[in-house]
């Protein structure tokens, strides 16, 4: 179905491009507007080209203190949940253990599991480990919440590794640990990476934990943070787009960089060659 | 003599190779299997430990009318129990102020009345006493409170008594208050005297705490409670239609994009981008186009004559559910797009020149090839997004908060101001077993009749 693509194709692809990048035009030329300008008048562009809001988005709230949790609440994240769903992937594809299918099945079902369900317990386990407005307090929820996601895509990416390799290292007296370190590790390591993309974005956007267990200002991550950043009468426009913005660079220079692992992890679970 | 030697050495050390080799072998499978249990034991103690078992203890929390900001209903108390630090406190105060009062009765009338009444109260409290166990704590906490010090230790605090004598006890409190608002008192004094017994004997009344297990009343209530039942319909409603929309949308991109072009790179990131950034974020960016003073959309919209004002998107019902739906769909259509691509890709292009060979049209291809080629693709991609969709949370509570005036609270979003508004953790719990049960049914039909024949081919390859 491969067909040349003509001028009206061009033309679609550019209808489309900027239909789900309006928000974020609009947004952006916002935030480069003056304060006055945004609840005057619906002009594209201004010609009084200001930064008065990314200063006042950034002075208003701790705003780079939010995107330091978020950046220490993921990472720890999807260090733990990558290694401890890498160890169980491994052994449920390549160890014979018994269960095997009773194990995928619990971690498929608790990724169906919904959050609303389990929130108040891990709120008062939370509370009584008196883990409140602390990165662990996050962590622990973020690194099981994650895992049923990280198994699934890691078994699959073990799966497809031909098992001649480790056989081989087995024959030559290597233990099930360095089979995994030496020959494992490295085959599976683009697996594992986009595994490892794929949790973090998961953990960088996650909300409902965010908004219930880290309350403190000083605490919130960058979705609840974000969300929370309204003054009692009005909605400060000029610093919410403005934040907006900050907080949107990051992501789109992740999607840049990586956005080929991000399509295959995205599409490895639903779609079987 | 020497050949033979060797030989037998030979032959020893082969055996030895050969006994090594056998036990190396039965410790190294051995070894592994063992690793392979101690590998997934991590993920399996958490997965246990912040899935499952919180899932049980929420509905075990749905069994009891159980409040954060209510101190009578903090607990989850199976059997009775009793408050020893109010109770104590407010034990002594009652029956000095008793007898305050029997002083203030100066024309003798009451006289009788209130000795019963001490007489009674003292008689339930002997009764309470009775028990050694509660008596010793009792003598503690009472020692506590003259010192001015907290009881901060809740196994000091609270003790279990018996139901029944629970009851009679707050009855004959409830009966004591009564009695006490006949009294006519002859001075201002002692018009005052019984207002201060009265106080004391309600916050001792309170000092008692009744089981506050309750099965499945709340579920009783839910199913009378139209809040609940319109929640759950606009929850259906929107997983419906946004993930309707966004697979004819996705299936659409998906079928343009499906060729070699330039600027592929172009349109994975514009594609990829709303995908990453965080619900809340692209909630709050909703928020500002939908908004009636400086929404660009909604100015555009009512420009076009589309709606009436442009404060209809975020402040009536109906524009609420459509502005909630358009944001969604221009969050995951992209997503979708992604998945039915990757589905389209495997579908091999033979198919189609042996269609166009045999003069089959763009319109039969499409519905004889693409579809049923595409049929698992789209069925794990409209599971996920059903659950997905089912259990919006951050979506609704950022861009709209559940209003205007509920018309578009999701039962994520009814459970959690339940949980975290109201501190009604019971009612709460109650809703959230009520979104999972829905969950676990929306999971058990697509299995049963959609995909059956989908899992059949996963189990065959």
């Amino acid at each position: 179905m491969n067909k040349k693509a003509g001028i009206s194709f061009y033309i679609t692809i550019a209808i489309f491009i900027f239909l789900t990048m309006f928000p974020f035009i609009w947004v952006f030329l916002t935030s480069i507007k003056p304060t006055k300008e945004i609840f005057s008048s619906f002009d594209w562009f201004t010609s009084n080209v200001t930064m008065s809001s990314y200063k006042s988005a950034l002075t208003s709230q701790p705003l780079l203190k939010y995107m330091w949790n978020s950046f220490v609440v993921s990472s720890i994240t999807t260090l733990v949940a990558v290694g401890l769903a890498s160890m169980s992937a491994y052994a449920v594809t390549r160890l014979p253990i018994r269960f095997k299918g009773l194990f995928l099945g619990l971690v498929l079902a608790s990724a169906m599991f919904p959050q609303v369900a389990i929130i108040s317990p891990i709120y008062n386990l939370i509370s009584s480990l008196g883990l409140r407005n602390s990165y662990g307090g996050l962590v622990i929820p973020y690194i099981t919440v994650s895992l049923p996601l990280a198994i699934w895509l890691l078994s699959t990416f073990f799966q497809k590794i031909p098992t001649q390799l480790e056989e081989s290292a087995k024959l030559d007296g290597a233990t099930p640990l360095q089979t995994y370190r030496k020959i494992i590790f490295p085959l599976a390591a683009p697996g594992v990476f986009t595994t490892a993309i794929l949790v973090f974005i998961a953990a960088w956007n996650e909300f409902l934990f965010a908004l219930t267990i880290n309350t403190e200002n000083e605490w919130r991550t960058i979705p609840v943070g974000l969300a929370m950043y309204q003054s009692e009468f009005t909605v400060p426009w000029g610093d919410i787009t403005a934040a907006t913005v900050i907080v949107t660079i990051p992501i789109v220079v992740i999607v840049l960089l990586f956005q080929k692992r991000i399509v295959s992890g995205l599409t490895s679970g639903s779609v079987k060659g | 003599m020497d050949n033979h030697n060797t030989s037998l050495s030979k032959s020893v050390t082969s055996i030895k190779r050969d006994n090594n080799k056998v036990n190396r072998k039965r410790s190294f499978s051995l070894n592994e299997k063992q690793l392979g249990y101690l590998m997934i034991l991590p993920s399996i103690i958490l997965i246990i430990a912040v899935i499952i078992w919180p899932i049980t203890v929420s509905f075990w929390n749905s069994m009891f009318d159980y409040q954060l900001n209510d101190p009578t209903r903090s607990e989850k108390m199976l059997s009775a129990h009793i408050d020893l630090e109010r109770y104590a406190d407010n034990y002594f105060l009652v029956n000095n102020s008793m007898k305050n009062l029997q002083s203030f009765d100066e024309t003798g009338l009451q006289k009788e009345t209130f000795s019963d009444l001490i007489a009674g109260l003292d008689s339930f409290h002997q009764q309470l006493l009775a028990d050694t166990e509660i008596e010793q704590k009792y003598q503690m906490v009472e020692e506590m409170l003259i010192n001015f010090e907290p009881v901060n230790d809740d196994e000091l605090r609270y003790s279990s008594i018996d139901n029944d004598f629970a009851l009679t006890y707050k009855n004959y409190i409830q009966e004591t208050l009564n009695i006490l608002s006949r009294v006519e008192a002859s001075s201002t004094d002692m018009a005052n005297a019984i207002k201060t017994v009265k106080e004391q004997l309600t916050t001792l009344e309170s000092s008692i705490l009744q089981s506050n297990f309750i099965g499945f009343e709340h579920y009783i209530n839910y199913l009378f409670d139209g809040r609940m039942w319109s929640s759950l319909s606009l929850t259906s409603m929107f997983t419906v239609i946004s993930v309707l929309l966004e697979l004819v949308f996705g299936l659409i991109i998906a079928l343009i994009i499906n060729r070699v072009f330039h600027g592929r790179g172009l349109v994975r990131v514009s594609v990829l981008i709303p995908w990453a950034i965080p619900t809340a974020v692209a909630a709050m960016m909703w928020r500002f186009l939908y908004d009636g003073q400086s929404g660009i959309i909604a100015y555009y919209l009512e420009r076009i004559g589309l709606i009436a004002d442009t404060g209809y998107l975020l402040s009536t019902s109906a524009g609420g559910v459509i502005s909630i739906i358009l944001a969604d769909v221009w969050k995951t259509t992209p997503y979708m797009a992604l998945l039915l691509l990757a589905g389209l890709q495997t579908i091999p292009g033979q198919l189609y020149e042996a269609a166009q060979v045999d003069g089959a049209n763009r319109f039969n291809q499409f519905f004889k090839i693409t579809l049923p080629m595409l049929k698992s693709t789209i069925l794990v991609a409209v599971l996920f997004r059903t659950l997905d969709a089912f259990r919006v949370f951050d979506l609704i509570y950022v861009l709209t908060g559940g209003g205007p005036a509920n018309s578009t609270e999701s039962i994520s979003v009814y459970a959690y101001k339940t949980f975290f508004s109201q501190q009604n953790f019971g009612a709460g719990s109650a809703l959230s077993i009520i979104v999972f049960l829905c969950i676990v049914l929306i999971s058990v039909l697509f299995i049963r009749f959609i995909g059956s024949d989908l899992f059949e081919k996963k189990a065959n390859r």
